[in-house]
């Protein structure tokens, strides 16, 4: 029995000192860099950024990432702790809004110095509180040798890729690639639309983006203004086009995207079942390690999204960033200069940048990299040839301006039950309208 | 003796006492008063009265439709899950070889957690539903009777093993007297074993209609309210409130009233029930 | 007492009641079979055997493992269980022999409160006990032992309470004469009587936080990964939910369980029994 005192006093000490040994723990946690990762794809990388950074400077880097979908949702609960992220980041001008509290001025920050193109940063009235840090591209990501393929069967719509620069003609070929599909030895065009709940953002978001572009620029919309905050979605019927035919001509039924996922697609791409895939350059890293991948590097290539526009000859891929540095101005001075001083790391010294442009993958805006330091992954040079192409209208990501990810997520749950032939397009199309209104209001 | 207990009130009282405080009432006081206000981080609180339990109705018709949901999923699995225990526990009470084996499988699913448990059955229901070229998010009748199931495959081995007590306990010279006044196999059931366990219904009942009314781990899992929420469990649509966007934490701190008082209503509904029998015997 | 009559059609409900337990144990089954197959082979035919083109081994179990850090996760979870199990044997049977024993307004006012807390929902404190729990520096594996010892306290100190009432208070009088004061007499004396209402305080409360999601997940989620935060944490990342690790994942989850359990059936299901007739 003098045992089951012994415990009990055991206990009680233990118990007592779970407050003080949060305390000592503190510590350790305190000396790092807190910083709250919005990449879940490079979570692992910026594991072994930390402790390069560690072994160069002897500053100790604290990366917490948050599942997709739940940025906002996580930086909602970790900035109530009193342990609070140092360095974070914000989506563009809207997530500025949400976070304006935390948001310190950089301006005066080396990295800013070294951005190249200074109307990228997120700015209000002469001060900058966000740093972009890379620049992104998206658009129809297609298998080429699949492609070349079908260019050499007889009676091919088109004998090259750049013949498909409207959507009537990107609809002919890839009706006639799906009449043909067993001759081209693959299950369908394009890739499954992948629309499980938190696995749709290609569509809510990255398709959405260029419609919304449109209306706003046939509008004039100031988009620094309040003329944001509402949308007739008046080329909702571009978007359908092609998003009918995404579906139509897929790997999976529609019945069943709502269990597939972006990795799904993704696969299915890597490994030749179909020919096209609607994502970023981001992606690569996702084909290049699906096992038994079937794609050779030279032959991805990008194609931009045609919808069916007026003119759209010209149009480009979809180019821009989503992805700002903050520093929480609530963080202590010393912590807000640690924090510069890290990204500016990063993006300058010669370990940070092998870090950026070899693992990261990232089109870095600083004037810090070389021409001959950029990712050397056929996607991101992609990217790079568009951006480059004069006579290329590349559209740039308005959709940093969509009101919340609830819109977003309203969104994608319309498109599936759409997908699924539950929903007319029409009510699709009104919720967008409605919620775009309702979910702005709060701004 | 009392008197000397009394001078060791602290030891005796203070770390269930004191942690008590810290994980229970303080948080519940403090989430009563916060229902009440705006807030996103706490330290800016501003009172808006009843607002946020307006909106909670007015805003969407998501917690509606999870209250609906809620409530049909609770009654459809309670019948089940009692019958179907009750059912395994009648046949496992006949001394049948292997009951040991038996008992051992078919209580086994409840110690698996809800989480585990939802994706195990997101891969048998989707596997099930290929077939048909949809899946669980297609329709909110699969996601509502892939829940059923679930929590059938989960709750009765709990159940079945509560009424096997019951059964054990039973009297066996009152069901010996039923046979040989001659009652058929159907009788005997009806008219004297049901009866005498109606304290093991009242319990699984209780049980059953509880973790079915707050069901969370299995829905985020399941479903996570695929689609478009229609699938939202009460607990869920809660969640999803508070966690959703900067702005709707006092709707769904609101809304987390709104279902405490739900629970208590069914708990203190329960009680009465159970004293009015007792009262009644 | 009526052996005669089921022996007749015995051999049949047995038949029945196997049949229905391959019925039981087959999603566990269809969830180890698909563990051993690749990640991409899984959601579109999961009821077919791994064959040549799809079996993939070990590495969905590697790649899990590697992914979620599931080996420290087994160790926050058995950690936090079992502190958090002892902890609240210990500390809600002395509080609730206080509270049956002292009978003050006060004493009786807590036990309601007790009481009333086992019916008050998760969801109406997440928010408010997981900003406490960080103000107070109790987000981590420590701290959160408090955390379910308050939380857990309400049914606990209920089961105890049920208990206490029917031990004679002759025996701790007896003592009492002998000379003993209050703690030597909690646990010399009642302590060791109140072993089976231990045991089902035990099985209970390890059955709830061993797998408990919503409250780690809140409470120390982004530091410390608990077996079933681990298995949502599967779930999330740009497209990279990887189905392969996560059956590996749910099979990794239930093999402790089920080992936990045919080990110590006998006092689960008498806890489970027990418990419920008194709650």
């Amino acid at each position: 029995m003098k045992k089951l005192t012994a415990i009990a006093a055991v206990f009680c000490l233990l118990l007592t000192a779970a407050g003080c040994n949060a305390a000592d723990t503190a510590d350790p946690k305190g000396d790092a860099i807190y910083f709250l990762n919005f990449k879940p794809e490079v979570a692992a990388l910026y594991d072994e950024i930390a402790s390069a950074y560690r072994e160069e400077t002897g500053v100790s880097l604290r990366v917490v990432t948050a599942a997709s979908g739940t940025y906002e949702q996580t930086l909602k609960s970790e900035m109530a702790k009193s342990d609070a992220p140092t360095l974070f980041q914000i989506n563009g001008p809207l997530g500025y809004l949400n976070w304006k509290d935390y948001c310190a001025d950089l301006s005066d920050t080396q990295l800013y110095q070294h951005l190249k193109d200074k109307s990228l940063a997120v700015t209000s009235e002469g001060k900058v509180y966000g740093i972009p840090y890379v620049v992104e591209g998206y658009g129809i990501i297609y298998n080429n040798a699949i492609m070349q393929k079908y260019f050499r069967l007889d009676g091919a719509k088109v004998r090259s890729a750049e013949e498909i620069n409207s959507f009537s003609k990107l609809r002919e070929v890839v009706e006639d690639m799906t009449a043909k599909k067993e001759q081209l030895e693959i299950d369908g065009v394009f890739a499954s639309t992948s629309l499980k709940p938190g696995e749709d953002w290609r569509w809510h978001t990255h398709l959405a983006n260029i419609p919304i572009t449109y209306e706003w620029e046939e509008k004039g919309v100031d988009l620094t203004g309040a003329g944001t905050k509402e949308i007739q979605f008046s080329f909702a019927e571009n978007f359908k086009n092609i998003f009918d035919l995404y579906l139509d001509n897929a790997v999976s039924e529609r019945k069943r995207l709502g269990s597939k996922q972006v990795m799904d697609s993704m696969a299915e791409f890597a490994l030749g079942r179909c020919a096209m895939v609607q994502n970023g350059n981001w992606a690569w890293n996702d084909i290049k390690e699906v096992e038994g991948n079937t794609i050779k590097e030279e032959d991805i290539r990008f194609l931009p999204i045609y919808t069916g526009v007026e003119g759209e000859e010209n149009q480009g891929l979809c180019i821009g960033t989503e992805n700002f540095f903050c520093i929480n101005a609530k963080a202590s001075p010393q912590d807000q200069k640690r924090a510069a001083d890290f990204i500016y790391w990063l993006f300058s010294s010669d370990t940070g940048k092998r870090f950026v442009t070899e693992k990261l993958k990232f089109i870095a805006p600083f004037d810090t990299f070389s021409a001959d330091e950029s990712p050397d992954d056929p996607l991101a040079k992609e990217v790079a040839r568009w951006i480059n192409r004069e006579d290329a209208q590349n559209i740039p990501w308005n959709f940093t301006l969509f009101p919340s990810q609830t819109f977003k997520d309203h969104f994608g749950g319309a498109l599936l039950q759409y997908a699924q032939g539950n929903l007319e397009w029409d009510g699709v199309v009104e919720q967008v309208v409605s919620d775009w209104k309702s979910e702005s209001a709060g701004r | 003796m009392q008197k000397s207990l009394q001078k060791y009130a602290a030891v005796f009282l203070f770390p269930t006492g004191i942690c008590f405080l810290i994980a229970f009432l303080v948080p519940f006081v403090f989430g009563l008063y916060l229902s009440f206000t705006q807030f996103t981080t706490v330290s800016n609180t501003r009172w808006v009265g009843l607002d946020n339990y307006l909106r909670a109705f007015t805003d969407n018709g998501d917690f509606l439709n999870a209250l609906w949901f809620t409530a049909a999923f609770t009654v459809v699995s309670v019948l089940t899950v009692n019958l179907l225990a009750f059912s395994l526990a009648l046949l496992l009470t006949r001394g049948i070889r292997g009951t040991n084996l038996f008992r051992t499988v078919f209580f086994m699913p409840n110690l698996i957690g809800g989480i585990v448990l939802g994706y195990i059955w997101q891969l048998m229901i989707n596997g099930l539903l290929l077939g048909a070229g949809v899946d669980i998010t297609y329709d909110p009748r699969y996601g509502f009777w892939g829940l059923v199931v679930l929590m059938n495959w989960q709750m009765i081995g709990y159940m079945m093993i509560i009424y096997i007590a019951g059964l054990q306990s039973l009297p066996g010279d009152v069901l010996e007297a039923a046979q040989i006044d001659g009652a058929s196999p159907w009788q005997k059931l009806w008219h004297v074993t049901v009866p005498m366990i109606m304290p093991s219904v009242t319990i699984c009942t209780f049980l059953t209609l509880t973790n079915s009314f707050k069901l969370f781990d299995q829905n985020f899992a399941l479903t996570a309210g695929a689609p478009m929420k229609k699938t939202a469990m009460l607990a869920l649509d809660i969640y999803n409130t508070f966690y959703g966007r900067i702005g709707d934490e006092g709707v769904g701190q609101a809304k987390a009233v709104l279902f405490f008082l739900l629970v208590a209503a069914i708990a203190f509904f329960q009680l009465w029930l159970t004293r009015k029998r007792e009262v009644e015997q | 007492m009526k052996k005669p009559v089921k022996q007749k059609n015995g051999w049949l409900i047995s038949l029945f009641l196997g049949a229905l337990s391959l019925v039981f144990l087959f999603p566990i089954f269809l969830v180890l079979i698909n563990s051993f197959k690749g990640q991409f082979y899984i959601s579109d035919a999961p009821f077919s055997l791994p064959n040549a083109q799809t079996f993939s081994g070990l590495d969905n179990y590697k790649n899990g493992v590697e992914k979620v850090g599931f080996i420290s996760a087994f160790g926050y979870s058995l950690f936090i269980t079992v502190c958090s199990v002892a902890a609240i044997v210990l500390f809600t049977s002395m509080t609730a022999w206080y509270l049956m024993r002292v009978k003050t307004r006060g004493s009786s006012a807590l036990y309601y409160l007790f009481v009333f807390s086992m019916i008050v929902p998760f969801q109406m404190v997440m928010f408010t006990m997981s900003k406490i729990a960080n103000l107070l520096r109790l987000d981590n594996p420590l701290g959160i032992i408090l955390l379910y010892l308050g939380f857990g306290a309400g049914l606990s100190v209920f089961l105890y309470s049920g208990f206490i009432k029917s031990i004679p208070l002759e025996i701790e009088e007896a003592a009492a004469i002998d000379g003993c004061h209050p703690l030597q007499i909690f646990f010399l004396v009642v302590f060791p009587i109140l072993k089976p209402t231990s045991v089902t305080v035990a099985i209970l409360n390890a059955m709830w936080i061993w797998n408990d999601y919503l409250l780690p997940y809140l409470v120390i989620g982004s530091r410390y990964r608990t077996i079933p935060i681990a298995v949502q944490y599967l779930q999330g990342g740009y497209g990279s939910r990887d189905m392969g690790a996560l059956m590996a994942m749910l099979i990794l989850a239930i093999v402790p369980i089920v080992i936990f359990y045919l080990t110590c059936q006998k006092y689960i299901i008498k806890g489970v029994m027990s418990g419920a007739v008194k709650g």
